[in-house]
């Protein structure tokens, strides 16, 4: 347990500390700024009540933390055998298990200042409206399996092929399909075939859940079928991971 | 010569008194009706829809006919004119002509932009004539539904980007002077 | 210590290690040699339970790394090839970090002693991100250090050093093995660091064991010592020669002299002594070790330039 916190404190250091982790950060807070004042400032998109921006609003932080987590997971286990860190860091007398779960809740922590940094937005869109506090809940509940879920499969390929760019790449594509059947409209996810990727494809789970708890007010027990779904997710990707960080490619 | 002093003031005054009743008679008949398909109990963002007829009732042609519509808010307290900025792309029909007898029918289509009481009304002119014929009101309440509140979002939208902006100068000072520290 | 017998490992289905043996005992600096692509780097990895082998037998700290990779490595400090680094960190920092992987919490005095020791402790206080070449490997030699290993393992130590650097780094090593009871695995393709370091030696090429055993014996098998060619001025003295210095051989206006053991003061002493015995010296050259002789007969390669100095 000690070398799981001792290398996730460092994981989240160099989050906070480096600069291309506050140049992320600031980033994000800049989408998110963008995003709020073209909604005050836009006539079509003022008249949107609160609780449809709120859903818009938790969906572009789901989306910017699924990935921030596969860029920081491609470059885990490949962008440290870049750099020449990684193998000191396999000689050190630590498990790969526990390798691999510093990295992960450095990877949380990052979430969660994310998390942080989406709050006071969500709350300025959306506290004279209904369900923010949902709306908070269910971002944590759903978002956090999303997140970690792409950022353990971001790990296992960036285990298994030691290359930062082919790590990333193969995840992004994967994290736009995810998110393609959203893109393309209600009419295309109404058919039959959307129906199926919607039931299986986890960020449109967590999306679906904050539409139905944050703007149509449904109660937990309609979420559990989605929750299920993005725990799945989350194991699933945990054991790719974990396999892959067996024998990490370091060489 | 005396007879034309005393006759001068008659014949002006008749002439006045024709064309006093002249005007008074109005050559277009105005109405303006809500849409068939207009909500009962309408919210902010909602479309409406306003159909009016203007019909030239005089013995001769009316051209270059104006139509415009108007809105005030009529809330106690708050009564004014609105502009029809946002609410409508349709404000106005120019350009028009109407034999006599013809009717012309103008759709106004409307987007509610904010809440509260409101009265619409039709006005026409044209090139020649110097009055200006309105139709009848229709008055309409707009809900009002919770939506962003600028005061709130300018703030953070503002204040947020700034710290990280100031954690990266302290960040990079530090660093300067060595201090990179776990 | 270490013992490997007849290692196998291959590596995605090519055989990487044909036959490795290594026999490292408590106070030996054993020196493994061989050209680049020989094996020592994935033997390395072997040891440490990074590369799973395919036959034979490992074991280290008596663990097996298939099963107790964990175990060996607590007990190991590495030095590898390539030496990475945190840039964003300071080294106090880093070492710190870096020791509490190993279970020991080194306290701030034992990292400023280390970093003191390797010659880093005025610039402790910069990122390692501004440190140059040889500054980083000082860094990879104190974090090899700072977990109070029982036996380190160095991959080309000295690479990119210059002379100066050199020297500290083996100072450092001689040092940490001078109790007699911690082990030292230098890996290294440069003679002169084995020459000078290690008791022990292995030369493997192509995955496989060529030679190993006691350097002292090993030498003295192949004639040992270093051999010279001097031009002499007048013929010289051979009856009265001193201890450890033979004539090997006459040719051309060249005397040729085998050294069976550098002495203390360098070479320059011996000539000094000759000079005394009236070997009127006008240039010396050295000619291929011994170690390098046996380097190059069981590596299959060229024999280098044989390296001047001329007085």
């Amino acid at each position: 347990m000690n070398t799981i916190w001792i290398i996730a404190r460092k994981e989240s250091a160099q989050m906070l500390r480096s600069q291309r982790g506050m140049l992320w950060l600031l980033a994000f807070s800049g989408l998110l700024s963008a995003f709020s004042l073209l909604l005050v400032s836009t006539t079509e998109l003022s008249l949107l009540d609160n609780a449809q921006v709120v859903y818009m609003m938790a969906g572009t932080v789901l989306a910017a933390g699924a990935l921030l987590a596969v860029i920081l997971g491609s470059d885990t286990y490949a962008g440290e055998k870049e750099r020449a860190t990684l193998v000191p860091l396999l000689c050190a007398p630590v498990a790969p298990d526990a390798l691999l779960a510093g990295k992960a809740v450095g990877m949380l922590a990052a979430w969660g200042v994310m998390f942080a940094v989406a709050t006071p937005y969500l709350w300025a869109v959306g506290a004279s409206g209904q369900n923010l506090g949902a709306a908070l809940f269910y971002l944590a509940l759903f978002g956090t399996p999303v997140v970690l879920g792409f950022g353990y499969l971001a790990m296992a390929l960036s285990a298994r092929t030691g290359s930062v760019l082919a790590s990333l790449l193969s995840t992004v594509t994967l994290l736009m399909l995810a998110a393609s059947p959203l893109v393309i409209g209600p009419g295309l996810r109404g058919t039959a075939v959307g129906r199926i990727l919607d039931a299986i494809n986890p960020f449109a789970g967590a999306l679906n859940t904050f539409d139905s708890v944050i703007i149509d007010s449904d109660p937990f027990s309609a979420q559990t079928s989605r929750l299920i779904l993005v725990t799945v997710w989350l194991v699933l990707c945990l054991l790719a991971a974990r396999r892959s960080a067996a024998h990490p490619n370091f060489q | 010569m005396k007879i034309w002093k005393t006759l001068f003031p008659v014949i002006l005054s008749a002439f006045l008194l024709v064309s006093v009743s002249a005007a008074a008679q109005a050559p277009v008949a105005l109405d303006l009706q809500p849409g068939g398909k207009n909500p009962t109990s309408p919210v902010m963002g909602d479309h409406l829809q306003f159909w009016s007829t203007i019909t030239n009732t005089g013995g001769t042609p009316i051209e270059g006919l104006v139509a415009w519509i108007s809105l005030v808010e009529i809330d106690p307290g708050n009564e004014q004119p609105v502009d029809l900025e946002d609410w409508s792309a349709h404000k106005a029909v120019t350009g028009a002509s109407l034999k006599p007898g013809e009717t012309l029918r103008t759709d106004w289509p409307m987007r509610l932009i904010k809440g509260g009481d409101y009265r619409v009304v039709v006005s026409v002119t044209d090139r020649g004539g110097r009055q200006v014929y309105t139709s009848p009101t229709i008055q309409f309440h707009v809900r009002q539904k919770p939506v962003l509140q600028a005061g709130r979002v300018l703030p953070v939208a503002a204040a947020i980007p700034l710290l990280f902006i100031g954690l990266m100068i302290f960040n990079n000072t530090r660093r300067r002077h060595g201090n990179g520290r776990l | 210590m270490i013992n490997i017998e007849n290692l196998r490992l291959p590596i995605e289905g090519k055989e990487i290690l044909k036959g490795i043996d290594l026999h490292l005992r408590p106070g030996d600096t054993y020196g493994l040699l061989g050209p680049n692509g020989a094996g020592k780097s994935t033997t390395i990895f072997a040891l440490l339970g990074l590369r799973a082998f395919g036959s034979g037998r490992i074991s280290v700290l008596g663990g097996n790394p298939a099963d107790d990779a964990v175990f060996i490595r607590r007990s190991v400090g590495v030095m590898p090839e390539k030496a990475g680094f945190y840039d964003w960190m300071i080294a106090p920092d880093y070492l710190k970090w870096y020791g509490g992987l190993y279970d020991f919490a080194p306290t701030k005095q034992d990292v400023a002693k280390m970093l003191e020791k390797v010659g880093l402790g005025a610039e402790a206080h910069r990122p390692i991100g501004t440190y140059s070449r040889g500054m980083k490997q000082r860094l990879a030699v104190a974090r090899a250090l700072i977990s109070r290993p029982k036996l380190l393992i160095l991959d080309e130590p000295t690479n990119g050093l210059d002379p100066k650097g050199r020297r500290e780094i083996h100072d450092l090593l001689v040092e940490f093995a001078s109790d007699g009871k911690a082990g030292v695995l230098l890996c290294t393709h440069l003679l002169d660091d084995v020459d000078r370091l290690c008791n022990r030696i292995g030369i493997i090429d192509n995955g496989r064991t060529r030679l190993e055993g006691s350097l002292g014996d090993l030498l003295a098998e192949q004639g040992g010592g270093q051999r010279y060619r001097l031009r002499l001025e007048s013929a010289p003295d051979t009856t009265n020669l001193p201890a450890g210095v033979a004539i090997a051989g006459r040719e051309g206006g060249w005397w040729y002299v085998q050294v069976q053991a550098a002495p203390s003061g360098g070479p320059s002493t011996l000539w000094h002594e000759l000079w005394r015995r009236d070997w009127k010296i006008l240039e010396i050259r050295s000619e291929a070790s011994s170690l390098e002789e046996l380097y190059m007969s069981h590596t299959g390669q060229d024999r280098p330039h044989a390296q001047e100095a001329v007085l």
